[in-house]
């Protein structure tokens, strides 16, 4: 008869994602234009951080790469340790549907889509396929998360500028994403209704979700767990 | 059990159509009328060749019938009567010439010539001259020309059995020959619709004489039948003429050099080789030469179907372009909706879509909008179909009972899938390549 001892284990996070050297280069009808030059930047779980910076320092475009929407010139991308920098399109699509939740600036809610077809819209997109009494219940779950369940119904017509932020973070909550990136969410709110929403995003960091904002608001970066400043393509 | 990228097409399909009634509407109204052109032709030359194959069928028989042509001489007419007495797979139909009206008068339509044409003729009064096979020519001695009287001349027609199925004769009024049933001392007759135009127009007494027989005969009629002729005739069973023509009359070189005597022909069942063979072998045996006797299979549907070929294929490229039209407005709507939709495409990409799904979203949606206009055409055409027969099926006997041909429907959904291809492809590549990352940072 063997016996089996436990051995003590040293738990070390390793990051959401990692971004070394990055560096993109705008290429139009006149002379290329560097947007992002060498950045390096890490998110680990349940770790939220504020990217804040001028227009066109390059924050939207870092968080574009980082979303994969679009494509570094050089430098290497891993996600969860693994090098996706040379992803195929139909392979990062699958990641953006399993891994980031995306919330935006402006709430992108379709107007003859009611505030619960908006959210199950995340769902419906190919990737998988479930039942719809299911999707009906994720979707309420994710409404009730930023405590809207009850206009569910509604058109977006019908909601205040606050409302629609919280059924767009919704959409991005639906599928549990690992990395949620907000790009300016707050920008087309009052104060008020900001705090609230910067408020609901900062609670998904709670579940182990990573949180990346761009913001221009120092009042709101300083409520997340880093800060960093881009600064003509690089973080200060 | 269909796959979630398919789902996924039909549900944001179904959805961008219900968003967007009017320009779905619209792009149906530039591609119905595209759409009922094909089937419209389609329908119409379907039609047209069953009306053409119809009348064809009731002057040569139906397709697949074999048909013989044998010369009435050497006793053949005999011989073939009593090997297709009580066959149901054969059919001989025995012609001759019939006056029927006054004796001794001569017949308005002489020759048997349509009524339309009596009395146009003329008269030939020189010499006729007859030469036998070995040119030996002797001049005939002209008939004394007979006073003019109320007598029609007919094409008499002695069946041994129903013809109907090698000749599907369509009833006009009053019933068929019954085969059935003992045979009458008054033939029963059927005319033709050119007969009985003939029999209405000249009240003509109702006495006949035919040629051949041992007395005239006081027949009955008893219904009248299209038959596609444009000659007179009368159609009555071979047993009831026998009781006044015991003996098939034979034809006369004299006869054959004056066009007339007595014409056999032949309907056979497709498979009856055996009976062929022996009717053939037993004209032989009396005299008659192989090459006197013509055998053939009825083939019509295929030689129309060449004749109507190159008329159907002009018709189809003029309906292709009113198509084509339809298409180019499909696509104008689409190209405007993908413009429109740019959030919304570069947002569902942003959420996981591939590009190759949202393409296929939007190839959904035209092909679902071209499979409904596809329906409503055919709905169209079927119910302008019923209008129009129901308005003109009556001047046109060979279009009753004619039901909206499905090949014309098969037409229609394939230009619908066609259009709504070539309408959303441009569209749907337009959608696909939207970049995700400059939508959503404008």
């Amino acid at each position: 008869m063997t016996q089996s001892f436990e051995q003590p284990t040293v738990q070390v996070q390793a990051p959401l994602l990692q971004l070394n050297g990055i560096t993109k280069v705008l290429k139009g009808q006149g002379e290329p234009r560097t947007i992002l030059s060498g950045v390096d930047f890490t998110v680990h779980p349940g770790q939220s951080v504020a990217i804040l910076g001028r227009s066109g320092s390059g924050k939207s475009t870092l968080l574009s790469l980082i979303g994969l929407f679009d494509r570094a010139d050089e430098g290497k991308y891993f996600l969860h340790g693994n090098d996706i920098t040379k992803l195929p399109e139909r392979r990062a699509a699958a990641l953006r549907s399993a891994e980031f939740g995306f919330v935006f600036q402006r709430f992108f809610l379709l107007k003859h889509l009611t505030a619960a077809q908006n959210v199950a819209m995340a769902l419906v997109n190919g990737q998988g396929w479930s039942a719809r009494r299911k999707r009906k219940q994720q979707v309420m779950e994710a409404l009730e998360q930023v405590g809207i369940a009850h206009l569910a119904k509604s058109k977006p017509t019908r909601l205040s500028g606050g409302e629609q932020q919280r059924v767009a973070i919704a959409r991005a909550l639906v599928r549990q994403p690992r990395i949620i990136l907000a790009d300016e969410p707050t920008g087309a709110l009052d104060t008020e209704t900001g705090n609230l929403v910067v408020e609901v995003l900062l609670n998904t960091t709670r579940q182990g979700c990573g949180l990346v904002l761009v913001t221009h608001d120092h009042d709101h970066a300083s409520k997340m767990g880093r800060v960093m400043e881009l600064r003509d393509g690089r973080f200060n | 059990m269909l796959s979630g990228k398919f789902r996924s097409a039909l549900v944001i399909g179904g959805q961008g159509i219900r968003a967007r009634k009017l320009r779905t509407f619209l792009s149906m109204v530039s591609l119905f009328l595209g759409v009922l052109a094909i089937v419209a032709v389609q329908a119409g030359s379907e039609i047209a060749e069953r009306a053409m194959l119809t009348d064809v069928e009731l002057q040569s028989g139906k397709d697949g019938t074999i048909t013989g042509y044998v010369p009435g001489e050497k006793g053949a007419p005999g011989i073939v009567e009593s090997t297709l007495k009580g066959r149901t797979d054969a059919v001989a139909m025995i012609g001759s010439r019939a006056i029927i009206g006054e004796p001794g008068v001569r017949p308005i339509n002489e020759g048997g010539m349509p009524f339309e044409y009596a009395g146009r003729g003329g008269d030939y009064s020189g010499p006729m001259v007859y030469c036998d096979a070995n040119g030996t020519c002797t001049e005939q001695k002209k008939e004394e020309r007979k006073p003019d009287g109320q007598a029609i001349e007919v094409n008499m027609v002695a069946l041994t059995g129903d013809i109907r199925p090698f000749k599907p004769f369509r009833p006009v009024s009053g019933s068929w020959l019954d085969f059935g049933t003992a045979p009458s001392l008054a033939p029963r007759i059927v005319l033709n619709e050119e007969a009985a135009k003939g029999l209405k127009q000249y009240r003509v007494p109702g006495e006949m004489m035919i040629d051949g027989a041992t007395h005239h005969v006081s027949p009955q009629i008893i219904g009248v039948v299209q038959d596609g002729s444009m000659q007179p005739r009368v159609y009555m069973r071979l047993d009831e003429l026998r009781t006044w023509m015991p003996a098939a009359a034979s034809t006369t070189e004299v006869d054959r050099f004056r066009g007339g005597g007595t014409q056999l022909e032949l309907y056979l069942q497709p498979g009856t080789d055996d009976l062929q063979q022996l009717l053939k072998a037993k004209l032989v045996g009396a005299g008659l030469s192989k090459d006197q006797m013509h055998f053939q299979a009825v083939n019509s549907k295929e030689r129309m179907e060449s004749e109507l070929k190159i008329m159907r294929l002009i018709f189809l490229g003029m309906a292709f372009l009113v198509l084509l039209i339809g298409v180019a407005g499909i696509l104008n709507v689409g190209l405007a909706t993908v413009g429109e939709r740019v959030e919304e495409f570069a947002l569902r990409r942003a959420v996981g879509m591939s590009r190759m799904l949202l393409a296929g979203i939007v190839l959904a949606e035209t092909l679902l909008t071209g499979l409904l206009t596809a329906a409503l055409a055919i709905g169209a055409g079927a119910a302008g179909l019923q209008v129009a027969l129901m308005m003109f099926g009556s001047r046109f006997p060979s279009l009753q009972g004619t039901a909206f041909p499905w090949e014309a429907g098969v037409a229609g959904v394939i230009a619908g899938l066609v259009a709504g291809v070539l309408g959303g492809l441009i569209p749907a590549i337009r959608a696909a390549r939207i970049p995700i990352a400059t939508v959503m940072r404008a």
